[in-house]
């Protein structure tokens, strides 16, 4: 078993590319309403009673780890994560959220967060185990302090100061460019530790993930791609959202077990390419037909314990999920997000699935040491919602 | 009562997941393990539940550190025993409980809009006017030199220095009379068919040329300078940046993680608190401006002629609403002005001979073109 546990702060987990095979699968993302990943709605689901609802014990064991799930040699066949929480529930919680984070001058924030992640883990059963999340609201509030002094007070003084003080549009200008050269270098290291911090607070019976990755190498790989994006003219894209995509996923561990991910940006050339000449044809449309191809490139490149993830998504599917939720967030103001977030969570969900033989029984835990400060990075990025 | 329950035990170091019977006794829980038949002891007092407070979900019990182990109980009923039975398992979540939990919910739900609007309402604008009034001077300064670079770059901005003294001798004539005061006023002229002026923080006012050729009197532009430097004494666009931001801040409250997207659908509710702000501003400004007129011994009736004007081109149909709609209805203004103007002797004085004002009017040095006229 592992070194030591770990926790500290936390960080978001932002995928700049578009939704990683990785955290579709095994790994529920939490919070924002946007990227919940998912799999199958179970045929259930539909029946299922008001969290509210509940009087006393007993319906409910469905998920119920009970005893029965045998744990010996591998399973094969074709597993989903399901998500079995409802909108309901979620509202409720989102509603004493509000409240306390009105009454608190925004600092419950934090704590309404793991509340809401918490939510969502917990309803998030793979193999009749629910995920867990671990992360704490002292996490991410001393995440997003250390962020807030490291990076954004330093950024938006940098960014006024001159001008409030009148210094020359010199000035002005070389600040600006310093300010914009350290967002360039904030945001793969925000990227990274938001992962890094979230994967160590997730667990799936018991055992956590983790990020191993070097913060120095990811900041590299990104800097070096928004330099070649431009020097070929834009080509370089497919390879650069797939290099970081191999990175983050190859760097991802489930106990002593490594993802791997053998894609190659080339595959996804011609796809990205015809996405970019219809785009204004198609009035962006085509856009969803690469993010389509694109998750299921991912996906199929991906394995994790002799078993290998694949996606059923397809552009209209994908193109109505996206939609059907902006507009329903747009036009109930933001009312109808729990209800959203579940039926997008299952959507996803569904979608995914981890085929093959899964050896599970050789998993040991091996925890990280990680804090949060990535993740209190990535608040201000905005990185929370990767709508691909 | 039911003692012993199903459970399924995970040792927090592999990912296997073994049965186990869980026996509640006084002070804590028997397991059992299924194979191998390990059994060990653990407290009420080292347990924590994580989950299972909501429907549908299994009862998790945790013991240990960081990585602790983990019993997964997947009838709630135990809680409901558990709690019975053992005087040190009050800290487990109490399925009972549920149902009040409803109406705490529905309690917060309105709790949270009475605190939303309370803070909207009243929270809000009295920080923006406490914020505002602190904001340094010249802070302001190169807040509203920016907004005059973004409206009168320096190409488009019509420079006579001697019909512009002109003009600048009316603002000075207001600004005298509102002393004490910090700030150094400024009119900036823009070349532009327009009908409007607009008031940057830090003093400096920018009138375009729409409006000032619509003038017909030197009392008439007095009357819009005099609104606007009331804008600026009272810091309003100041007090309205602050205003925005907390209720964007509020609405991120409300609203949760969900960014950007919302954003979107709530920025109409934003603009329209914007206005509702932005009317009484202007309301103020009209009155503090007839006040001002008045001390500053100028005929307020150029004031009340011009905003007539204005209205007349509102009922029209012109495409300029600008000015007016963030402001109050202009009937509604020009009653309010009317009355107060009625208060005071009309000054005898004229600012300045029509004709000389003509000439300070054309100061873009264009006459009215054929498409203005054409529109009106």
């Amino acid at each position: 078993m592992a070194d030591d546990p770990s926790l500290n702060k936390m960080r978001p987990a932002a995928q700049p590319g578009g939704v990683s095979p990785f955290a579709r699968g095994p790994a529920p993302r939490p919070s924002g309403a946007a990227d919940a990943h998912a799999s199958a709605i179970p045929p259930g689901a539909t029946v299922r009673p008001s969290p509210f609802a509940s009087r006393a014990p007993s319906h409910a064991p469905q998920a119920a780890p009970g005893p029965t799930a045998p744990t010996a040699a591998p399973t094969t066949g074709s597993r989903h994560v399901m998500f079995r929480g409802s909108g309901a529930s979620l509202f409720g919680i989102h509603v004493v959220n509000a409240l306390l984070i009105l009454a608190t001058l925004g600092v419950y924030y934090f704590w309404a967060k793991v509340r809401v992640r918490n939510y969502l883990w917990s309803e998030s059963e793979f193999e009749g185990d629910r995920f867990a999340y671990h992360g704490t609201g002292r996490e991410l509030i001393i995440g997003f302090a250390k962020a807030a002094l490291f990076f954004f007070l330093p950024a938006t003084l940098l960014n006024m100061l001159p001008e409030l003080l009148g210094a020359s549009a010199v000035v002005i200008v070389a600040t600006r460019t310093l300010v914009s050269i350290l967002a360039a270098v904030f945001i793969p290291l925000a990227i990274v530790g938001a992962r890094r911090y979230r994967l160590s607070r997730t667990s799936w019976r018991g055992i956590r993930f983790s990020l191993r990755a070097s913060t120095g190498e990811f900041a590299k790989l990104w800097i070096r791609g928004w330099l070649l994006i431009p020097l070929t003219l834009g080509l370089y894209y497919p390879s650069f959202i797939v290099n970081q995509h191999r990175f983050l996923t190859n760097h991802s561990w489930f106990g002593s077990e490594r993802f791997s991910f053998d894609g190659r940006g080339r595959d996804l050339l011609p796809a990205w390419f015809g996405a970019v000449l219809l785009f204004v044809p198609t009035l962006g449309l085509s856009w969803f037909w690469f993010a389509a191809r694109r998750q299921r490139y991912y996906a199929e490149h991906t394995r994790v314990a002799g078993a290998r993830f694949r996606s059923t998504v397809t552009a209209p599917k994908l193109a109505w999920l996206t939609i059907s939720t902006w507009v329903g967030l747009i036009c109930t103001v933001g009312l109808a997000w729990p209800w959203l977030t579940v039926r997008r969570m299952r959507r996803t969900f569904e979608w995914l699935s981890l085929d093959g033989p899964l050896a599970l029984d050789s998993i040991t835990q091996q925890a990280q040491q990680v804090n949060a400060t990535g993740e209190g990075l990535a608040g201000f990025f905005d990185a929370d919602l990767g709508f691909t | 009562m039911r003692l012993d329950w199903d459970a399924a035990y995970l040792d927090g170091r592999t990912a296997a997941r073994r049965r186990a019977t869980v026996r509640i006794t006084r002070t804590g829980l028997d397991v059992a393990l299924a194979d191998g038949g390990a059994r060990f002891f653990w407290p009420f007092r080292e347990v924590r539940q994580t989950q299972g407070t909501y429907a549908g979900e299994q009862v998790r019990l945790e013991r240990g550190g960081e990585l602790p182990e983990v019993l997964l109980i997947g009838d709630i009923g135990f809680l409901s025993a558990a709690r019975a039975m053992a005087p040190d398992a009050g800290h487990l979540h109490d399925p009972a409980h549920r149902r009040f939990r409803v109406g705490l919910t529905f309690g917060a739900l309105v709790t949270a809009v009475a605190l939303a609007l309370g803070i909207y309402f009243v929270g809000i604008p009295a920080f923006a006017q406490v914020a505002a009034a602190r904001v340094p001077v010249s802070w302001e300064e190169s807040l509203g030199a920016s907004i005059v670079e973004h409206f009168a770059p320096p190409s488009r901005r019509c420079d006579d220095p001697v019909r512009q003294a002109r003009i600048d001798a009316i603002v000075s004539q207001l600004a005298a009379k509102a002393q004490p005061q910090p700030y150094t006023f400024r009119v900036t002229v823009v070349n532009s068919p327009i009908v409007n002026a607009v008031a940057a923080p830090g003093g400096n006012i920018i009138v375009f040329r729409g409006l000032l050729e619509r003038t017909e009197t030197a009392e008439e532009l007095a009357g819009v300078l005099a609104h606007e430097v009331e804008h600026v004494l009272h810091r309003h666009v100041t007090r309205a940046i602050f205003q925005h931001a907390s209720t964007g801040i509020l609405m991120a409250a409300l609203v949760g993680d969900v960014s950007s997207v919302v954003a979107y659908g709530l920025e109409g509710a934003r603009t329209l608190g914007d206005l509702q702000m932005s009317r009484g501003a202007e309301s103020e400004a009209d009155r503090e401006g007839v006040r001002l007129l008045q001390a500053a011994g100028i005929d307020t009736a150029g004031m009340i002629t011009f905003f007539e004007k204005l209205s007349a081109r509102e009922r029209g149909g012109d495409i300029v609403p600008r000015y007016l709609r963030t402001h109050p209805t202009t009937a509604e203004r020009i009653a309010t002005l009317r009355t107060l103007a009625a208060a005071a002797a009309r000054p005898e004085r004229r600012l300045l001979p029509d004709d000389e004002w003509d000439s300070v009017k054309n100061l873009c040095g264009e006459l009215p073109t054929p498409t203005r006229s054409t529109r009106r």
